[in-house]
């Protein structure tokens, strides 16, 4: 089977088989907005090799990104809430393919299985952990830690250490200015951390990237190992 | 006509329960004292409860490794300390401090895990937990793009609307350990508010003259999160 999704892999055969046959495969398109603020939820998305990321916005400022959506969790946990819409924007960031349920199908395979509703819930914990890292970390961390973090979480969810990215759009997800992203790149191509050309960017050197980053990086990732895999 | 602290239905999610549940939940509920700056649970460890405040606040806090915290949510009566119980995992990455003093209720870890695994799944603390995830959202974007005058004022409504009077027993350290600033921030803040005759501060007690020139000066986080927990959230508390 092809790689796919963390959270489909690891239900059991038969509620995997179940979840699949309400799934089709869809093309996320860098940029798309597939969820937006105080609308109906139509779709809920399990990426595979896209990823998504959620953006809090405010009145005046472009907003901020709180949270990301790869390989390993999925859009749209509100349903398993009860909720039909949330007050997040939701925007593809990196181009790929995920796999799309209906609401509706969802939600009855939510009903029907309590391992998948186990799974979902405890995906959702992750997430709130995820938020207040985020909240945390933008209220502390410097720009270059900030930079590094959010480099190694897109890395991973691309499953690749080049991806497509401009410094406009960095600086939007980190909530800064845009040269102090150009900066902030620039220090980290200086040290042979990183690679960016002509709107490419790859990760040359990922364990001292690691060294860089805030700890936020790290608490995210054993917050998820401590409950999903 | 409205509930005293020693009423456990002060609690909106309790009052909330349907009365099937109430009648299960209501002998397992122990009622609690909860003075200022009792930590009901430390980041990474096991609850071993519960809470459900009535009169008092709690601040659930983002601690990091160099010790430092700020504050990512406020429960209130209108909520629950604990949900990751029953959402998973047994423990949770914040700290959870009582923030203004007053009572509430709790109930067992292993009560409320029950409850949770029974069918139906209690909604409404899906929905609340939905409400929580958008105050967490908030924060972190108001910390990025709000000035500390505009957080200081969104602090203090989200914890009015929490509390029966316009009277709030806090120090500026306490708020300053809140917002992830220095004290001495704090205290301008507070002196600006306090020269536009929007609170007065005196010996520990912050009190409210102007509520609606607060939310004038708050940023619009107070307001998005207001909503959305008006819109998941019954108001069951008659006011």
């Amino acid at each position: 089977m092809a790689a796919q999704n963390h959270l489909i892999e690891i239900l059991s055969a038969s509620d995997r088989r179940r979840l699949l046959a309400i799934c089709d495969t869809v093309e996320l398109v860098l940029g798309q907005v597939v969820c937006e603020p105080a609308t109906s939820t139509r779709h809920v998305y399990f990426p595979v090799d896209s990823f998504i990321s959620l953006v809090a916005t405010v009145a005046g400022s472009p907003g901020v990104e709180v949270g990301m959506v790869g390989r390993e969790g999925m859009l749209g946990t509100q349903l398993a809430l009860g909720v039909d819409a949330t007050p997040l924007h939701a925007v593809v960031q990196g181009s790929g393919t995920a796999l799309r349920a209906g609401s509706a199908a969802f939600r009855r395979e939510l009903a029907r299985s309590a391992s998948l509703r186990r799974t979902i819930d405890l995906y959702i914990a992750i997430m709130m952990a995820q938020l207040a890292t985020s909240a945390v970390c933008l209220r502390f961390h410097e720009i270059g830690p900030r930079l590094a973090r959010w480099l190694l979480m897109s890395r991973d969810r691309a499953g690749a250490d080049t991806f497509r990215i401009t410094h406009e759009f960095l600086a939007y997800m980190l909530g800064v200015r845009r040269v102090g992203i150009t900066a902030a790149a620039t220090r980290l191509q200086r040290v042979g951390l990183i690679e960016y050309r002509r709107g490419l960017l790859t990760v040359l050197d990922r364990r001292g990237l690691e060294a860089m980053a805030c700890p936020c990086y790290a608490a995210d990732l054993r917050s998820y190992s401590d409950r999903l895999e | 006509m409205p509930h005293s602290g020693i009423d456990p239905k002060a609690n909106q999610l309790l009052a909330a329960l349907p009365e099937g549940e109430w009648q299960r939940w209501h002998p397992q509920l122990e009622r609690v004292e909860m003075p200022l700056g009792q930590v009901l649970y430390e980041s990474g460890t096991t609850l071993s409860h519960v809470y459900f405040p009535t009169t008092s606040i709690v601040s659930l806090l983002y601690v990091m490794e160099n010790g430092s915290s700020a504050e990512i949510a406020v429960v209130g009566n209108e909520g629950i300390v604990g949900i990751s119980l029953f959402m998973g995992g047994e423990s949770t990455p914040s700290r959870a401090v009582v923030q203004s003093a007053g009572q509430g209720y709790r109930l067992k870890a292993q009560a409320i895990k029950e409850e949770f695994n029974r069918a139906p799944v209690l909604h409404l603390l899906l929905r609340y937990t939905q409400a929580l995830i958008t105050q967490m959202a908030q924060t972190a974007v108001c910390n990025r793009h709000h000035s500390l005058d505009q957080q200081l004022c969104r602090w203090l409504l989200l914890s009015l609307d929490r509390l029966r009077g316009d009277e709030l027993v806090m120090t500026q350290e306490l708020i300053a350990n809140m917002l992830g600033v220095r004290r001495e921030g704090v205290t301008e803040s507070a002196i600006k508010l306090q020269k536009a005759g929007l609170i007065q501060y005196a010996r520990g007690r912050i009190t409210v003259l102007d509520r609606p020139g607060l939310e004038g000066r708050s940023c619009e986080c107070y307001a998005v999160v207001k909503k959305e927990y008006d819109r998941l959230l019954p108001a069951t508390v008659a006011s």
